[in-house]
Parts: C-alpha cells; structure tokens; sequence
C-alpha cells in the first residue's frame, strides 16, 4: 500500500512539483498515471522511492514512512520498490545476467559485489527473474546486443530479482515500437497479476492505460485532477485532464 | 559592393582553368547579384585594431635587444622588429582580405605578440646552432658511429628501468582509479570529499616527475645509496597518480547516468553503485590511460635514472660523466627502439579495447 498525505514536492528553483497530493494505492494495484508532460507525474512515482525528496505531507510505502533525509532508510526502502525507466539505465558493457543481479545488490555484502562473486542463490534468482519475461537464454549476451524491448525486459527482471513489494514504471514504453510496447505492458500487467505486487506506471498514450490498468489517475501541474477506473476515464474525463480536445496521438502511438 | 566583381574574376578563373570559359562567367555575373556577401565588420573596430598593432610594433621595438639594422633605403630600421612589424601588418592585410571578424584578428595579434615577447625574454635566436657548430662537430661524430656491443652488455639496467615502469604502472594506476572515484562528483560520497581529493590531485599533478625523483633520491639515497630504483618506483607512483587520476575522473564525470540512477533505486550502496554502474563503464578507458602511463614510465624513468633512481638513465648519467658519447648514442637506439615497441604493443592492445 502506498499512501500520499498532503504530499508537496518544492524543487530547489522554486517551482512546485507536488501540490497537496492525497492519494491512497492500495495492495496489488496496477494504477497508471496520466497527464501532459511536465503534469507532476514523474515527480509523483518518483517521490515514491525518493529519488525525488518530498518536502512537506507524508508519504508511506507499507508501513514505512518514506524519508528522504535517512540514506540507511531510503536504501532499505529501495529494496522493497523496484523501478522501471524510459531508457532502460542497464549496464550495456556487462552481461544481461550481471545487470540482473544489480537487483539483488541490497541482499549483497558489499565484498560480493566488488568481486562480482554472487550467491548460488542469488544467481538462481536472477534466472528465475529472466525466465518470467521470457529472456533466459540471452543471459550470458552483453546487454548491448540486445533490441530495446528485450532491453526494458532486462530491467524488468533486474526489478523482479529485488523481489519487490511495488514495481514503479516512469515512461516504460516511450521509447518502444507500439508493438514492443504492448508486450512490456503485458509483462506488467502478468507479473502484476501472478505476484500480486502493487504496480504504478506513467503512460503517455490513453489507449494503453485503458488496456492495462486497474485504475487511471489523471495530473495537471503537481495536482491529482482525475482519479477513476478504466470505465471512468471517458474521452471527456481525460480531456477536463489535459485541458484540451483529445488528439490521435493522445490515444494510441 | 565595389569589391564583388572582384572575387568573381577569381571564382571564375577557377573555372577557366576546369575546362568550362565563358559560361561559367557569365552565370557568375549573373548570380552575384543575388548572392548574400560575407559581412564587413565594422570599420571602427578595424581602426581600433590598427592602434593595437601599432602598440605592437612600439613594443617590439622597445624590447629588442638586438643591434643588427636592415637598411630600408630611406632610414636604417631594426632588423627583428621589422620582422615582427611585417607579421603584425600581414596578420591585419589577410583578416581585411577575408573579412575576418575584429575578435578573430585581435586573437592572432595578441598570440603574436605573447609569443614574440616570451622569445625574446629568453633572447631566442637560432644562431648559436650554426656558429658554435665546430665544437659540437666532434660529439656528432660519436654520436654517429655508435657502439654496438655496448647495447647488449647493459640488459641488467634495462631490466631495471623496465621492472621499475611495471610496478609503478600497477601501483600509481590502482591508487589513481581509487583516487579518480573519489575526485569525480559523480561517484564521490559527497561534494566535500570530491572538492578535497581534486585539490590533492592538483597538488599531486603540479609537481613534475623529475621533482619526485629529486626528492625521493634525496630521501632514500640515491643509486649510491643502494636505493635507487626503490625512489625512481616511488616517483614513477605520484607522477602516475597524477595522470590516472585526472583522465579517469574526467571519464567518469562523463558517464551514462542512467545506470547509476538504476543502482541506485534497487537500494545498493555508493561502493557497490560504483562498482556496477560506474567501473563497466570507464573500464576502456581506464584501461587506455593505464597502457599510455606504462609507455610514459619507460620514457620518464630514463630521466629518472638521470637523477640518480637507477636504470638505464643511470647508464647514461655515468657514460655521459666520461664523455663516452658512442655509448650513449648506443642507449638511444635502443631506447627508440624499446619505446616504439612499447607503443606499438600498447596501441594494437588499446585499440582492442572498445
């Protein structure tokens, strides 16, 4: 469960990232994000996992208070919240397998990780991982030579071997191919059922939130505008979202 | 626009001579017209440039030391300074020519007049090389016929001078790589420690490896202290500290964020961000600069040997005591020779590394 009250983002520049969120997600909800660019929606899943520190509000993930100022909390936080990105951030010089087991860098003793000497268990982990998005055999490849959907399954399964309690997705699919993107979102949406971890993802295209999500929150300048599920978020919802007559573009790449 | 004509006389005498005559001509005329011209800058800042050269040549002038005068015809001038004085108005002729912008002419001039004024701050002149060639004549001709046996009777000091780039290739380099992870804001514990170790750095560069050499001779002793290649390693370090460092800290300060963000968000500390993030990703280039520095330490720890830190450049510094110059020029070939194997090796492997 992740829950946001009276949550305020301030940037160092003065601009406001976050104004006011409440916001409850509950277990095992896969909930997508939508809003123009610059609507406050990376700042949101981001405030999640503290890669973007709150100011005022509280915001817990469970039943821990996220605090960004603790680097010992923020850390055992991260553990327990994985993150998918829009450009994937693997290691693209190393192998598939060793971008993988970055996930399990939190269960590591740091003298394992600077030999790159990991566990048995740890290993099987990070397979078990790549078999669920289905790219066991490229384990041993260098992440370069994989395309780019195979890359953000790559980051899939790094997420997977942290054995997350919340998976955050920022932009998971904006640099896919529409086709390559439904598969990714299907993999979200799969390990969301199967694992029943709480899932959040920003999307840009309305048909796909549609597709996939539970529920459909809706973001205008660091507000929550919209919040509702699938049947809910109308043509006519989502315009009052953006402010404007929906484009072909809005809805489906 | 009294100057376009011209250029296009020359435009078209290039096409004259490509086989194409009156044709091209005429199209030339017919375009120039239309043609947008390269702007004039503005006059004033050329007349403002005309005052700076000027000053110039006043100051060429005024800092020659020289008595030689070339007779003009009229009056009897400065050689040197009317050298400089030609280059100033040459500089100023080609930046009206081409329309050059007044920054741009303002720029050479003032390279120019650095240049001509370190010269003669040392009294740079070339004439010593010819008129004091007759006494050097004699070291020439040892240096032309050297000895050959010689090459081969002093492996041990080149083992030496090897032995010693190695270790401090391998030491300098780790304690670098250490130090370049802590310099670099990217994957330091925070911007005082980054801050901190930069300046160490800067200070660890700032001393030249002949500097090393003195004070860890000084120190240890030197060849005759028995401790010589022990100082001549210890020099070799810092010099390569220095170097490492500063090239791996800046390669670094230019990785993929990315990854590191990704580290970062599993939860893994800042060794173990570095480790997976940061060194995969600096690993060819870290690697390059380690092949470059062992290349460096062979040529330096020659100098070093200079000094009294062993090696081969003591071989040289006791051959050189007894003016044994066929010797000496006998250590220089093989020195071109090692260092261009050294190179060799070193690129074919660098260039392996992607």
């Amino acid at each position: 469960m992740i829950e946001f009250k009276d949550v305020n983002v301030v940037y160092p520049g003065g601009h406001r990232g976050l104004k006011d969120v409440d916001l409850t997600i509950g277990a095992g909800e896969l909930v997508v994000v939508v809003g123009l660019s610059g609507a406050g929606k990376s700042t949101l899943i981001r405030a999640i996992n503290g890669l973007v520190p709150y100011t005022s509000g509280t915001l817990r993930v469970g039943d821990d208070v996220v605090d960004p100022r603790s680097k010992g909390k923020l850390r055992a936080l991260r553990s327990r919240v994985g993150m998918v990105f829009q450009s994937f951030n693997l290691v693209t010089r190393i192998s598939v397998l060793s971008n993988v087991l970055v996930g399990r860098s939190s269960a590591t003793p740091t003298w394992r990780s600077l030999l790159g000497w990991y566990r048995p268990e740890d290993k099987e982990i990070a397979f078990q991982s790549l078999e669920r998005v289905g790219i066991v055999d490229k384990a041993y490849n260098r992440a370069s030579a994989l395309s780019g959907g195979q890359q953000q399954r790559v980051a899939i399964a790094r997420v997977l071997a942290q054995d997350p309690e919340v998976i955050l997705a920022d932009e998971p699919v904006a640099s896919l191919d529409p086709p390559t993107a439904h598969m990714v979102l299907q993999d979200l949406r799969r390990i969301n059922r199967e694992l029943g971890i709480t899932t959040v993802i920003n999307l840009h295209h309305l048909e796909m939130a549609r597709r996939y999500a539970d529920r459909v929150i809706g973001m205008r300048s660091g507000e929550i505008v919209f919040d509702g599920s699938v049947d809910e978020a109308t043509d006519t919802a989502i315009e009052e979202v953006y402010q404007r007559s929906l484009t072909a573009e809005d809805v489906a790449p | 626009m009294s100057r376009a004509p011209a250029s296009n006389q020359t435009s078209a005498s290039h096409q004259d001579s490509a086989g194409e005559a009156v044709p091209a001509r005429e199209r030339g005329d017919k375009h120039s017209s239309r043609r947008p011209q390269r702007p004039r800058p503005a006059g004033a800042s050329y007349a403002g440039l005309l005052l700076f050269a000027a000053a110039l040549i006043a100051f060429f002038s005024w800092i020659s030391t020289s008595n030689l005068r070339l007779d003009v015809g009229v009056a009897r001038v400065q050689l040197y300074p009317a050298i400089g004085a030609g280059l100033v108005l040459a500089i100023l002729a080609l930046g009206w020519r081409l329309r050059f912008q007044a920054q741009v002419v303002f720029g050479l001039l003032a390279v120019l007049g650095f240049t001509w004024w370190a010269g003669s701050g040392v009294g740079f002149t070339l004439r010593p090389l010819w008129e004091d060639f007759n006494r050097g004549w004699p070291v020439i001709q040892e240096f032309l016929s050297p000895n050959w046996g010689f090459i081969f009777r002093v492996w041990e000091p080149w083992l030496v001078t090897l032995s010693m780039a190695i270790m401090a290739t391998f030491i300098g380099c780790s304690i670098g790589l250490l130090l370049a992870m802590f310099a670099s804001p990217v994957s330091s514990p925070n911007t005082w420690t980054s801050q901190a170790v930069k300046a160490i750095n800067s200070v660890i560069r700032s001393i030249p490896d002949i500097g090393y050499g003195l004070l860890f001779v000084a120190m240890l002793g030197g060849t005759a202290g028995g401790a010589g290649p022990v100082a001549g390693v210890l020099a070799l370090i810092m010099f390569n500290i220095g170097i490492v460092a500063k090239l791996t800290g800046e390669t670094i300060d230019s990785v993929d964020r990315g990854p590191l963000e990704a580290a970062d968000a599993t939860g893994s500390t800042l060794i173990q961000r570095n480790r997976i993030a940061v060194l995969p990703q600096i690993l060819p280039g870290y690697s390059s600069y380690s092949l470059y520095v062992f290349e460096l330490n062979i040529r330096a720890s020659v100098v070093l040997g200079i000094v009294g830190a062993g090696g081969i450049g003591s071989t040289i510094f006791v051959q050189l005591s007894h003016f044994n110059y066929s010797n000496i020029s006998a250590i220089m070939i093989a020195l071109v020779v090692v260092v261009l194997i050294v190179d060799y090796v070193s690129l074919s492997i660098r260039r392996r590394l992607t």
